[in-house]
């Protein structure tokens, strides 16, 4: 997988840039170009200068591109600019995106392209048939307009880079308006402010997803995150409202994206169109205040779960079955009950039936949706009145609703102790699965000497830095988050850890009784699970 | 023997073609419980996948019966 963003100062071969993006896995590839034209505001353009500051124009392009690979889930995005003198017709930018399927395809292709011309720093001298020439800012359309959209500028000084981006003016319109939520005591001006810096991330945008994103972005909440790699099915419209017949096909992340826009244009919302796992989700759920699970299946609820609780960040889950509905929210920064202490482990996929096998009316994940959106609005505006602690059982069919105490399991290793509960103060973890603490976010560092690590490499992908290089330069690990030392047997890596600890690197432990006793236990559990 | 009402969620519901009975049993426990009216009904559901709340409060599935109990037998749901 790669994204790449550079200035040409040469003409640019469609072709040769095409085979750099080829990719067996791809099924689909989308590209875009733009070429000088000969008419702008009315006056006939003859040729153009591209300039650009280069240094900070390609780390803006760099960061463009990699939004798109994450964003989107394609594999490869390139990203090529013109600098220099361009005559008519000549190809000025060239955006090339491969993907296994065509619609994140062309879907990351637009963004790179609009976010290009929005961001980068690029100007053009256009020379005019009369004789005249005039600057372009390109940059100059990243200021927002009163309307505050963020991608419908108007664009007051055409200066396309192509001729397939026509800019609709925008529309005027009115400010966003939350009086009527504003006018409950509880919330109020300062509710609404909290609500503003409120950063939420769904987690499925299907039948619970839409009712909570509809009311979050309603609501004013300031970053709405999507996560969902599905495209739209049209057995899906019976109870996904957000979505229309004319959507079939398209990734369900950016159809919710674009009507939450128009919507609300003051959220900023924010599309994954990716599928949500323990890899996916760890660099991104520490971002949020509240992370709402509306999957539809038992690996992905674990998942976030386990995501949320290990980032210290609150997440509220519900899930359907024909008439009835689970609600469960869980408290962030470890307090309280999690959902392992209900559920120790993922029940296999298939056992119990989900929406396609079992069935589903409407209004059912419409109700526990609407529940998730009620309960993530009273976290973030600290209203009284959270479940808490409790699995709410809704029979929408009976009508009645059972709130179910569930106390902290003292049995739970998976939720409550084994991921990052452990107070800061804590030097040493136990973990049951290295791979899956690395997956989750942790720096993994080998603090053994050379030939230690020659002689019995480590377990699992870390970077290996000997004890008095690490203790010579803590510079290494400082900044990389949560870090995890390992030795031999635990005790190099604990005094390690309270030196670094000591020069105040707060977010380091050491593995309790080094990776002999990790080795030792993970033998265990894998002759345990054989004779199961 | 011991009276206690018995709540369904779900699968159970459906496989048991009702959501609530009152049930005298010679049953001791919650999971015996469970194993008579799994014979009962044709439960397809494992104990070991359901969780069990007496009186409002998950418990552990060897929890003794007491007359008058409210019984809720949950099973995992995943759909969204
Ligand atoms: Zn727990």
């Amino acid at each position: 997988m790669a994204a790449t963003f550079s200035f040409a100062s040469k003409p640019v071969d469609p072709a040769a840039e095409t085979g750099r993006v080829a990719d067996p896995a791809c099924g689909g590839f989308v590209s875009f170009e733009g070429w000088v034209r000969d008419e702008n505001e009315g006056q006939r353009v003859l040729g153009l200068d591209y300039e650009a500051y280069v240094d900070l124009a390609v780390r803006e392009g760099e960061r463009i591109v990699a939004e798109a690979l994450r964003r989107f889930g394609v594999r490869h995005v390139r990203c090529v600019h013109r600098i220099g003198a361009l005559s008519l017709g000549e190809l000025a930018v060239w955006v090339g995106v491969s993907a296994p399927h065509r619609a994140e395809a062309f879907a990351a292709c637009r963004y790179v392209i609009d976010e290009v011309k929005h961001r980068v720093p690029i100007w053009k001298k256009e020379h005019y048939a009369g004789g005249d020439s005039g600057w372009v800012n390109c940059e100059r359309c990243a200021q927002p307009t009163a309307a505050g959209g963020q991608h419908d500028h108007a664009h007051h000084q055409g200066h396309d880079h192509g001729h397939a981006q026509p800019h609709a003016p925008a529309a005027v319109l009115p400010p966003s308006d939350y009086s009527r939520q504003k006018q409950l005591r509880e919330i109020g001006e300062a509710g609404q402010e909290r609500l503003r810096r409120a950063r939420v991330l769904v987690v499925g945008a299907g039948g619970l997803g839409v009712p909570v994103l509809g009311y979050l972005a309603g609501a004013g909440v300031g970053v709405l995150g999507i996560m969902d790699g599905d495209t739209l099915s049209p057995s899906n419209l019976h109870r996904q409202t957000l979505y229309a017949l004319g959507d079939v096909g398209q990734p369900k992340a950016l159809l919710a994206t674009r009507r939450l826009r128009a919507l609300n244009p003051d959220v900023d919302v924010r599309p994954f169109v990716e599928r949500a796992t323990a890899a996916s989700l760890a660099p991104l759920v520490g971002d949020y205040d509240v992370v709402v699970d509306c999957s539809d299946n038992f690996a992905t609820a674990f998942a976030v779960h386990d995501a949320a609780r290990q980032a210290g960040v609150a997440a509220v889950f519900a899930s359907i079955y024909q008439y009835e509905g689970q609600l469960q929210v869980v408290r962030g920064g470890g307090a309280g009950s999690c959902l392992r202490c209900v559920w120790e482990t993922a029940t296999p996929d298939g056992v119990v039936g989900n929406c396609a096998e079992a069935g589903v009316l409407g209004p059912v994940p419409g109700v526990l949706g609407s529940l998730q959106a009620m309960e993530t609005l009273k976290l973030l505006l600290d209203l009284p009145g959270t479940l808490t602690d409790e699995v709410l059982l809704v029979d929408l069919l009976s009508l009645e609703t059972r709130r179910l105490r569930a106390p902290r399991n003292r049995a739970c290793s998976q939720g409550c102790v084994r991921l990052g509960q452990q107070p800061a103060e804590s030097v040493e973890l136990r973990f049951a699965s290295l791979d899956e603490v690395a997956a989750a976010g942790y720096l993994l560092v080998d603090i053994r000497n050379d030939d230690e690590v020659a002689g019995r490499p480590p377990p699992v992908a870390s970077v290996h830095v000997p004890m008095q290089r690490l203790l010579d330069h803590p510079e290494i690990i400082e900044g990389r988050g949560r870090t995890v030392l390992m030795c031999a047997r635990g005790s190099r890596s604990r005094g390690t850890t309270e030196a670094l600890r000591a020069r105040g690197l707060q977010t380091v432990w050491s593995l309790e009784g080094g990776l002999e006793a990790y080795l030792a236990e993970a033998g265990a559990a894998i002759g345990a699970d054989s004779d199961a | 023997m011991t009276t206690v009402h018995v709540q369904y969620y779900a699968i159970l519901r459906e496989q048991a073609r009702a959501s609530r009975e009152t049930v005298t049993t010679r049953a001791q426990t919650a999971a015996a419980l469970y194993a008579e009216l799994t014979a009962r009904h044709g439960f397809t559901l494992a104990e070991s996948l359901m969780k069990v709340a007496i009186n409002g409060e998950f418990a552990p599935w060897a929890s003794v019966l007491n007359d008058g109990d409210e019984i809720v037998y949950i099973p995992p749901v995943a759909g969204g």
